[in-house]
């Protein structure tokens, strides 16, 4: 018992540590600019008022640690700063993209989870066969190729050819449900890679479980072939299954990023690529914050849940 | 079996012709012709012409060279840093090195790779070289873990502790005979690093990352030429699909490689066991001598 108490302690002490790294890290890569950083954060446009604007914004006159402290104590009263080119305050444009990108991601995650395991559990069932060997080279494949290229394809064959569905979601805004055929391939390119991977080590953790003593030992008790399967086999495929779903969150990310690019949705990934473009620093940094401190809580969860699944396989810290 | 080869002929039939335009594209690619209007369908363009009305094939043979070179030197450079950081990792006895070069490296983990891509295009405008470095550093943490934890057990065995005796360099320990135990652990990771790095490049390619916003470069190519898709729709698609066959067959054809490679690994227990069987047994009897005697004496 201790050890699994020193196991969580130690997993979250590292998490706590992670989330602190993580914003100093966001912070010194946004800020350490060589030179003046006003003049180099306006770019294009470096007429003297904007950078003046730049400076004062920013309280470039004061030293780094004095800055960080500030954005740091703001971060932690649920302050990000303003805008650099509208002067917005940065939550307002966490709220606004907020709701575009939950609808598809949350959607994903709901989809990925049946897929995956489907696919994977079919996959092992019929190990050696033509089923697994089609739904291993395809998930193989599939797994390595990047979204944007996939989706590009995806919607000039069943958009521009076929016209089955709306290339794009411009003229929906922000609610993208009201018209759910938009949503079809975004979300069919945001599961394309991650279901590869959860089904590829499903299909593996099941193949593994189901050549062990122990199932062995449950067959030889007599137990249906479906009781083995789903009852002690899949368990055991569960721990790396878990840890894989928060590693995609990171995938999900880059997805997202990518897809509402793609498909032109008002979502947290547009107003990032906006704000790097317009080198709006404060907006970059606070959805930095949010993503980076998410990605940590989530691996952090599915560390201590892989834990529970399977505390012999001693994962991470 | 004829999966296996089937999956690795698939994979290397798919590399092949992104790779040869790559690398042998840029020769053929001639001067560049006279400009004709945007997205024309045409008129002495076999694929047509781009945003800017440049020939699309002329395009397609010059963008493959700096998706692969990118991909190649941040692989490389990811295990150039790696390599030396994992090893002195596995090599040290101190406990407080070993976590102050690996700790720094769980927290670089934490950060999603895309994002901190992104940041740091926020401030600085990287080239192809600044590009190539970033996605090395985002693999550097992944990296150094995998070759610590391979290196380790090699690191433990008494060949390691006799080159000490033997005053051996730390160089000629940790490349000479840690690194080389553990090469064959090392090249498949490569291999799924390469694939990892190619789409990491790819995709930062096509956010603008690292890249002119007229450059030649299939990734590029895509995301410019996405407005004429319409109309021209060659210019996406003829650059879309090599990137999708590179990616693939890279992924296929590692994943091959290693499975048959596994294969002969497997096969190799059987010989070594025969041998250990004829000059075991004397060793094993001895050794077992020796612990016995040891235990008794005390009692």
């Amino acid at each position: 018992m201790s050890g699994v108490r020193r196991f969580v302690a130690r997993r979250l002490l590292l998490g706590a540590a992670q989330t602190v790294a993580v914003v100093l890290l966001i912070f010194a890569l946004t800020e350490a600019l060589p030179g003046d950083a006003a003049v180099a954060l306006a770019g294009d446009q470096p007429d003297p008022a904007r950078i003046e604007a730049i400076r004062a914004a920013l309280r470039l006159d004061r030293p780094a640690h004095e800055r960080f402290a500030d954005w740091a104590l703001g971060l932690l009263h649920g302050d990000l700063g303003t805008s650099l080119t509208s002067g917005r305050p940065v939550a307002r444009y966490l709220a606004d993209g907020f709701g575009p990108t939950l609808v598809p991601a949350a959607l994903t995650v709901a989809l990925l989870v049946p897929a995956g395991f489907g696919l994977g559990i079919l996959a092992a069932r019929h190990e050696g066969r033509t089923a697994d060997r089609l739904i291993s080279s395809v998930t193989l494949a599939v797994y390595a190729v990047p979204e944007f290229a996939l989706g590009v394809l995806l919607v000039t064959v069943l958009a521009l050819r076929l016209g089955w569905l709306p290339p794009t979601a411009v003229g929906h805004g922000t609610d993208l449900l009201a018209d759910p055929s938009v949503l079809v391939l975004p979300v069919l390119v945001l599961l394309s890679r991650p279901v590869c991977s959860l089904a590829r080590l499903v299909r593996a953790g099941m193949i593994d479980a189901l050549a062990s003593p122990y199932v062995a030992q449950a067959r030889r008790y007599g137990l249906s072939g479906a009781r083995v399967r789903y009852a002690h086999a899949l368990p055991a495929a569960l721990a790396p299954a878990a840890q894989q779903l928060a590693r995609t969150v990171d995938w999900l990310l880059s997805g997202v990023i990518v897809v509402e690019a793609l498909f032109v949705i008002p979502g947290l990934g547009t107003v990032l690529l906006d704000a790097v473009a317009e080198r709006d620093v404060p907006v970059v940094q606070g959805l930095a914050v949010v993503f980076g401190v998410l990605t940590v809580v989530l691996n952090l969860g599915a560390d201590l849940v892989a834990h529970r699944l399977a505390p012999r396989a001693g994962v991470a810290a | 079996m004829r999966g296996r080869r089937g999956r690795f002929a698939l994979g290397a039939a798919l590399v092949a012709v992104p790779l040869a335009l790559a690398l042998l594209g840029p020769l053929l690619a001639g001067e560049p012709g006279p400009r004709s209007p945007s997205f024309t369908v045409g008129g002495g363009h076999p694929l047509g012409s781009d945003f800017v009305g440049r020939d699309v094939v002329r395009q397609v043979l010059l963008g493959g060279r700096p998706v692969v070179l990118t991909a190649l030197a941040a692989t490389a450079l990811a295990y150039l840093v790696a390599l030396p950081v994992g090893l002195a990792a596995a090599l040290t006895h101190r406990r407080g090195l070993e976590e102050l070069l690996m700790r720094p490296l769980d927290v670089l983990l934490a950060v999603p790779s895309l994002l901190l891509i992104l940041l740091v295009a926020t401030v600085f405008s990287p080239g192809a070289v600044g590009l190539a470095a970033l996605v090395a550093l985002v693999n550097v943490p992944d990296a150094a873990r995998l070759v610590r934890a391979a290196g380790a057990e090699a690191a433990a065995r008494p060949a390691v502790e006799a080159l000490r005796m033997q005053g051996e360099s730390w160089a000629r320990i940790a490349f000479g005979y840690v690194g080389r135990s553990a090469l064959r652990t090392l090249v498949a990771d490569a291999g799924t690093r390469l694939t990892g790095v190619l789409y990491l490049v790819a995709t930062a390619a096509f956010l603008g990352v690292g890249v002119a916003p007229d450059a030649a470069d299939w990734a590029v190519m895509v995301d410019r030429n996405r407005t004429g898709l319409f109309v021209q729709p060659w210019a996406v698609v003829v650059p879309a699909v090599l990137i999708v066959a590179l990616t693939t067959g890279t992924n296929l054809l590692f994943d091959a490689a290693l499975d048959s490679g596994g294969a002969r690994d497997r096969d190799r227990p059987g010989p070594r066991r025969r041998r250990l069987r004829r000059t075991g047994p004397p060793g094993g009897r001895t050794a077992r001598k020796r612990a016995t005697a040891g235990r008794e004496t005390p009692a």
